[in-house]
């Protein structure tokens, strides 16, 4: 890492910190410095209890989600060449929702359903992604991409419209369980993806080149893959489809740090961290008493960014296997 | 290293290769040379076993090819292509960094000492940490090769290495290679276009056209205007420059 890395690594942990900060602060009501101190301290009982019960889990949430979301992009983007591929602009997420709409509507009471209705999901809009004459073109990849997210948005949609629960993509009302339980598919999900960072530079090279120097493609590619549906679907099973993190953020990072996978997914984490904590907090305050979700604010921010990105890049930055 | 009766044909085509059986003894440095089309590169993929014969077999230290695990034979064989497609920016030293893992466990981490010596052995231990699109062809070709020595093979194919290198990046690699062979002891087989350059680093030639072995054997008997005339469809003669020695001309017309 050179010292421009390091110099961005430090800005936005600052960045995260202050943000941490505020938005402990911000809300339906808020909370100042000094009180949320005396309040920590067991002056003020409800505020404690608002800070603790309400806005501690959600930060935590925001924080995780965005950095899974972020990690899971950058690795779909080395698993199918492609740096627009994202898992929600793939249809990942939207599988893995409509997935956990069905199993909700089957087998409402089992416990951890929703996570492997979600991965279920996953792997299955995975399925029509990995064809070979998909992988080849990377316009066909986005293009199917989008078919399949609109066509299980669609479903979604249809099913969901007959029954009252719906996620949406919000953070509010998160509890302590929801937030413990992405804590852990999180860590060791991000755990795993910074193991397997170096494959995701060896993937630069063509499967030939990998074969004849003893390594397994195929393997590295789907681990990645693995991987990517663990994090997005996990996130989704949770709050529901974030869209776009994972494009924006990997590709703003690889502004900061460059294009090598062992530093830009630990970028990708803060950043998106960072990223959808900022959105989260936006959206909690600036409609009140009510809120805007995190995934209507990703949407208004990510759509342009993708048509800015695709616009300027059309030549050079799209190349596929 | 041989190729034993080896024909090759892609699916739903016209064969490429008839019946080749050669053999590349070891420690020496042997070129393929022939016209445009003539399979010279199928002859390196199937000995890389990249692509595997249609009839036939290769066989490496007496053993068929297909018995060795990939590893294994990452090992012992490396291939430096011709085209050498990267999908994303890349640093010098983990293109480097890729010839070693044959020796390694699916999870380790590679370190950047591991490869230091084969970034010298090119001359790239200045670039290590440039990203390979800010390198000039002769640059990027000198990357692969020092990614192929990092699997420390014992035989190394080279697909025409100096194609699209000026002059002076073609003396360059040459001499590296040669001093590569003399300390290292390694094979070398090499499809090259320059005969003259064939000629003169080479211990052994083999002469392939349509797809055929035309002529094996040391650049002494093959200093023969005929044959490389019948070769390359071409009126050829040999002529000597002073201190350079003999040289293959074409002179034009039938």
């Amino acid at each position: 890492m050179n010292n421009s890395e390091k110099l961005w690594y430090l800005v936005i942990i600052c960045l995260l910190i202050v943000t941490i900060l505020i938005s402990f602060t911000l809300g339906a009501s808020f909370i100042s410095p000094q009180e949320m101190i005396s309040a920590f301290s067991g002056h003020h009982p409800n505020q404690n209890e608002i800070l603790l019960t309400i806005r501690a889990p959600r930060i935590l949430a925001a924080l995780l989600c965005g950095a899974m979301l972020a990690v899971a992009g950058a690795l779909s983007q080395s698993a199918f060449k492609n740096i627009l591929a994202d898992p929600s602009i793939l249809g990942i997420t939207s599988a893995a929702e409509l997935f956990v709409t069905f199993g909700g509507f089957l087998l409402p009471t089992f416990t951890g359903g929703k996570l492997i209705d979600a991965l279920l999901g996953g792997a299955f809009a995975l399925l029509f992604l990995t064809s070979r004459s998909v992988l080849k073109s990377p316009y066909k990849l986005i293009i199917v991409g989008v078919a399949l997210m609109l066509t299980f948005s669609g479903f979604q949609q249809l099913f969901s419209d007959g029954m009252a629960q719906t996620t949406t993509g919000s953070l509010n009302g998160i509890t302590w369980s929801d937030t413990t339980g992405l804590l852990i598919l999180g860590v060791s999900g991000m755990l795993i993806a910074v193991l397997v960072s170096p494959w995701a530079n060896y993937l630069k090279l063509s499967g030939v080149q990998l074969q004849t120097k003893g390594a397994s493609p195929l393997l590295m590619r789907f681990s990645l893959l693995a991987v990517m549906v663990y994090l997005s679907a996990g996130t989704t099973a949770v709050v529901g489809i974030v869209p776009f993190v994972g494009i924006v953020v990997p590709n703003v990072a690889r502004h900061l740090v460059g294009r090598d996978y062992t530093t830009l997914i630990p970028m990708s984490m803060l950043l998106g961290a960072w990223l959808l904590l900022v959105v989260d907090t936006i959206g909690r305050i600036v409609v009140l008493p009510s809120e805007l979700s995190a995934a209507t604010l990703m949407t208004v921010l990510g759509g342009p960014f993708l048509v800015v990105m695709l616009q300027r890049r059309l030549s050079n930055g799209i190349k596929s296997s | 290293m041989e190729l034993n009766q080896v024909s090759f044909r892609y699916p739903k085509h016209q064969t490429v290769l008839h019946d080749i059986s050669v053999e590349a003894p070891k420690g020496k440095i042997i070129s393929i040379i022939g016209p445009n089309g003539s399979g010279k590169s199928t002859i390196l993929k199937l000995l890389a076993g990249i692509l595997t014969p249609t009839v036939g077999q290769v066989t490496l230290d007496n053993q068929s090819i297909n018995t060795f695990s990939r590893k294994q034979l990452a090992s012992k064989l490396a291939i430096v292509s011709q085209k050498n497609d990267l999908y994303d920016e890349i640093k010098v030293i983990d293109v480097v960094k890729t010839g070693r893992l044959p020796y390694h466990k699916l999870l380790d981490v590679i370190s950047d000492e591991e490869v230091t010596q084969y970034l010298a052995m090119t001359n790239l231990s200045e670039l290590a940490q440039r990203p390979m699109t800010s390198l000039s062809g002769g640059q990027q070709q000198r990357v692969w090769l020092a990614s192929a020595l990092a699997q420390e093979p014992e035989y190394l194919l080279l697909d025409e290495p100096t194609t699209y290198l000026d002059i002076h990046y073609q003396t360059d690699l040459m001499a590296i290679l040669k001093q590569l062979h003399e300390r290292e002891q390694i094979t070398i087989v090499m499809v090259l276009h320059d005969i003259n350059q064939a000629f003169k680093i080479s211990d052994e030639l083999w002469l392939i056209k349509d797809g055929k072995l035309v002529a094996e054997g040391s650049p002494e008997k093959c200093y023969d205007s005929e044959l490389l005339g019948a070769v390359f469809e071409a009126r050829m003669q040999i002529v000597t420059v002073p201190h350079y020695g003999r040289y293959i001309v074409e002179i034009p017309g039938k």
